[in-house]
């Protein structure tokens, strides 16, 4: 077995566990919320006897333990459940749903690091300079900008006072690419601009304690040009970092498209999630969650991998 | 929040025959057919299917006044005028209606329009084995019965001389669906509905758009103008409004909690806002079994520490409009003493003193911004007269439930604007009804509810009325802040937006100028 196939092994195996303790919390957040789902349904016509035929015919009056390992029989058979508003099952409601978020965390990721990384390589390069010192104050400003502001002077410029772009709406990429793109420029732009900061300062410092190692002295010694020793020796072993603040950024992502898919009324995972919580629609509640959660796992999953394929030393299990 | 309320009613009321039919008659001149409109809605509209939904929101009820009709609609004055009911008559007692439909009438999908499916819409909605949400609204109807093609006859259990007024509201339960659509379909019906509509069901992404597309076939000739409307959920008011001004959208709804968009909108000259004062009113029930509120004396200090001129100004700009009755300026009850108590914090806090013990209680509120907001309001003023509320944040959902089982202490509700009182006054305040939040019992109210409701003279009516708002304000078992004001913003080059009668925007006779 070769050290990379026995590392995948290793880490699936851990991955298990994780998995399960996300399903169950998952199922207990929705279980343990306030509210009954049988008045919910009910509405106007609970009764008593209503409220109880209902919860007994969904199975609501036996113990949480016995629910939980029938829903999770279910989930592992692919059957998610099914909405009892639209009637819509939880997987068709995420399919529909998820290529709108994806590209949209996509884009954002973009933005975000086509914006962070040059910056962080010119003030690490300059570092102290007076570029520095002002893209670290301004950096320092966006992140404490939060969307639904950035979103709506965003609109209010590009959409209000400029007519640049549409303020809100959705078109899907096979109906209109460009149509599509538009639509999706400011609230990608919204996204990534909370992002970039974060890259920006972590690849900064990162790489401003990389120039200051011995082999970067003994490259400039060797009479290295800057730009070489910039990129390939100071950049290199700080894109572990990168990689790192990647795959967390797109936790915060998820979190983000809850408010950008409702400020620019874009049909995706975020937006069915706040849905859910206001009808009070726990199954497709639970059903998002538990998506997104697994999504998010399998994400830093694959980030793990990534590790392993840049550094050996991981892959060989002594770093 | 809607009320829960029965959806009958009845008032004055004559044989309307087909010569009302001034809304109904073809374009005139200025009327121009073509083009297309974006609606900007609140909420994602989550299907049809009565079984399924329910109950149909605002946004819903958008929509449904595209694809469906109604047996009646309402005109500019609120006059029920027919639609897929040619002409009505009543018993004596107002007790059975019978309706003559319209012949030549067919959904969408063929299925042709007749007094079956009409019944067949009703029975669905009624059969217990069904458990709709919806049946609750049509309680009051004992049967629905088609003795021939084109007639239908209701019969009630208790009198209403305001059913066709009633029946014109597009809501879940009086929007007319195909019979063959909902058995042929099954549980896809819910997203594809079919109707006899002037719009036919295009296509439908959830949570982003729905098309509809203009009813070549449709029965009124000439109808509708546009060739097609688009319904969006936007469900953040400023970008929603944003959106209006960025021209993706050329009408969106709103409410006096965006008073700053409102207020910049009516000075815009390329935007117009259509505001429909309704009836009904923003609403307070307190449970009278329960102490501080047994004692008259805290429920009516409490109504006087209220000022609803400032509460007004710091929650809605001063656009929301004090209520001083259940009614409102825009029912046909006009009351010249309604028994409105004082503002007075002074007799406010020597009602307390005299009450003698603290006066501490919990009010739900709906954990939104706005609730918050009113919750925060109403605590301060009650602050100061010397009483301690504590604010229980819940959901929206959570109301209805905890309001029926009688689980709480002071609680929001909301009375709806309705062609007649009757069905939610008697609801709301009737002894023994589960919407008589109050839990107060008094033979004199019941018996005036009870006057109003089998009475056909309006001046007798009102005067019942207006001695129920007096008993209710005397004994402040519940009170009113605000009454109902809907609003809605448009382009000025949108035409022919209706009155919004329980604050539905029925876009499905607009033109474009």
């Amino acid at each position: 077995m070769t050290p990379m196939v026995g590392f995948l092994a290793r880490r699936l195996f851990y991955l298990l566990p994780v998995l399960i303790a996300v399903s169950l919390l998952t199922f207990l957040i929705a279980s343990l919320l306030p509210g009954d789902l049988a008045y919910t349904i009910l509405g106007d016509q609970a009764t008593p006897e209503n409220v109880a035929a209902l919860r007994h015919d969904m199975g609501l009056d036996e113990p949480i333990w016995w629910r939980y390992l029938g829903w999770l029989g279910h989930v592992l058979e692919g059957d998610l459940g099914r909405s009892f508003r639209t009637g819509q099952t939880v997987l068709q409601a995420v399919a529909e749903r998820l290529p709108v978020s994806f590209e949209l965390m996509l884009f954002a990721q973009i933005i975000a690091l086509a914006v962070g990384v040059p910056l962080a390589i010119v003030c690490a390069a300059r570092s102290g300079g007076p570029f520095d010192r002002f893209m670290t104050g301004t950096a320092f400003g966006m992140l404490s900008v939060p969307a639904f502001l950035s979103a709506i002077l965003l609109i209010y410029l590009f959409a209000v006072e400029l007519h640049w772009l549409p303020a809100t709406g959705y078109i899907p990429f096979t109906e209109d690419p460009i149509g599509n793109l538009r639509f999706f420029v400011l609230p990608s732009l919204t996204l990534g601009l909370a992002e970039w900061p974060g890259i920006m300062r972590v690849l900064r410092s990162d790489m401003i304690a990389a120039l200051q190692e011995d082999y970067i002295t003994l490259a400039k010694a060797k009479g290295l040009k800057p730009s070489r020793i910039l990129f390939v020796h100071a950049l290199k072993p700080s894109s572990l970092t990168l990689i790192t603040i990647t795959g967390i950024n797109i936790g915060r992502l998820m979190g983000g498209t809850v408010i950008v898919e409702t400020i620019f009324a874009l049909p995706g995972i975020g937006r069915l999630l706040v849905g859910a919580i206001g009808t009070r629609d726990l199954i497709i509640l639970q059903g998002v969650v538990l998506c997104i959660a697994c999504g998010y796992v399998l994400m830093n999953f694959v980030v793990d991998m990534l590790y392993a394929v840049i550094d050996p030393r991981i892959r060989h299990g002594h770093a | 929040m809607k009320a829960a309320i029965a959806r009958r009613s009845f008032a004055p009321f004559f044989l309307v025959a087909a010569f009302a039919m001034s809304a109904w008659t073809g374009p005139a001149a200025a009327q121009k057919s073509g083009g297309s409109i974006t609606v900007g809605q609140e909420l994602d509209i989550p299907g049809f299917d009565p079984l399924k939904v329910g109950v149909f929101d605002t946004s819903a009820e958008t929509a449904a006044a595209a694809i469906f009709d109604t047996l009646t609609t309402l005109d500019d004055k609120g006059e029920p005028v027919p639609k897929l009911a040619q002409s009505w008559s009543h018993s004596d007692d107002f007790k059975t209606w019978t309706f003559k439909l319209r012949p030549g009438v067919k959904f969408h999908d063929g299925t042709p329009f007749n007094a079956q499916a009409v019944k067949d819409n009703f029975d669905r909605q009624k059969d217990p084995a069904n458990k709709c949400r919806c049946a609750f609204y049509i309680a009051g109807i004992n049967d629905v019965q088609a003795p021939d093609e084109l007639t239908l006859v209701y019969n009630l259990k208790d009198p209403s001389a305001n059913l066709p007024a009633i029946l014109s509201i597009p809501s879940s339960n009086n929007a007319i669906q195909s019979p063959t659509a909902w058995k042929t379909k099954g549980d896809d019906y819910n997203r594809n509905p079919v109707g006899t509509g002037p719009y036919i069901l295009k296509s439908w992404t959830a949570g982003d758009r729905m098309v509809l597309e203009k009813n070549p076939d449709y029965w009124n000739k000439g109808h509708p103008y546009l060739d097609r409307i688009v319904l969006k959920p936007l469900p953040d008011a400023q970008s929603r409004f944003a959106s209006l001004q960025s021209g993706e959208a050329d009408i969106v709804w709103d409410d006096e909690y965006d008073a700053d968009n409102i207020q910049r909108a009516m000075k815009d000259p390329k935007l117009t806002v259509h505001t429909y004062k309704g009836s009904g009113a923003a609403v307070y029930a307190f449970n009278t079994k329960v102490a501080p509120f047994d004692d008259v004396r805290v429920r009516q200090a409490l109504v006087m520490a209220i000022n609803r001129k400032k509460m007004s100004q710091a929650i809605t700009n001063g656009l929301a409009r004090p209520a001083s009755n259940p009614y409102g300026d825009g029912s046909w009850v006009k009351c010249k003493d309604d028994g409105a108590l004082p503002e007075d914090p002074a007799k406010a806090t020597a009602l307390l003193k005299d009450y003698g013990k603290p006066v501490e209680f919990k009010m739900l509120v709906t954990a939104t911004p706005r609730g918050r907001t009113v919750g925060q309001v109403l605590q301060q003023f009650w602050k100061q007269v010397g009483a301690n509320m504590e604010i229980e944040q819940v959901d929206q959902a959570t109301i209805p439930p905890r309001a029926f089982m009688r689980q709480f202490q002071l609680t929001p509700w909301r009375i709806i604007d309705l062609a007649d009182p009757d069905p939610q006054m008697y609801a709301n305040f009737h002894t023994g009804s589960p919407v008589a939040l109050a839990n107060y019992s008094n033979p004199e109210l019941d018996h005036l509810l009870e006057h109003a409701r089998t009475t056909a003279d309006v001046a007798a009516r009102t005067e019942d009325y207006c001695a129920v708002s007096r008993l209710i304000n005397k004994e402040a078992i519940w009170f009113w802040t605000f009454q109902n004001t809907y609003y809605a913003i448009s382009t000025s080059k949108l035409k022919g937006v209706p009155k919004m009668f329980s604050g539905v925007i029925d876009v499905s006779n607009t033109w474009l100028e």
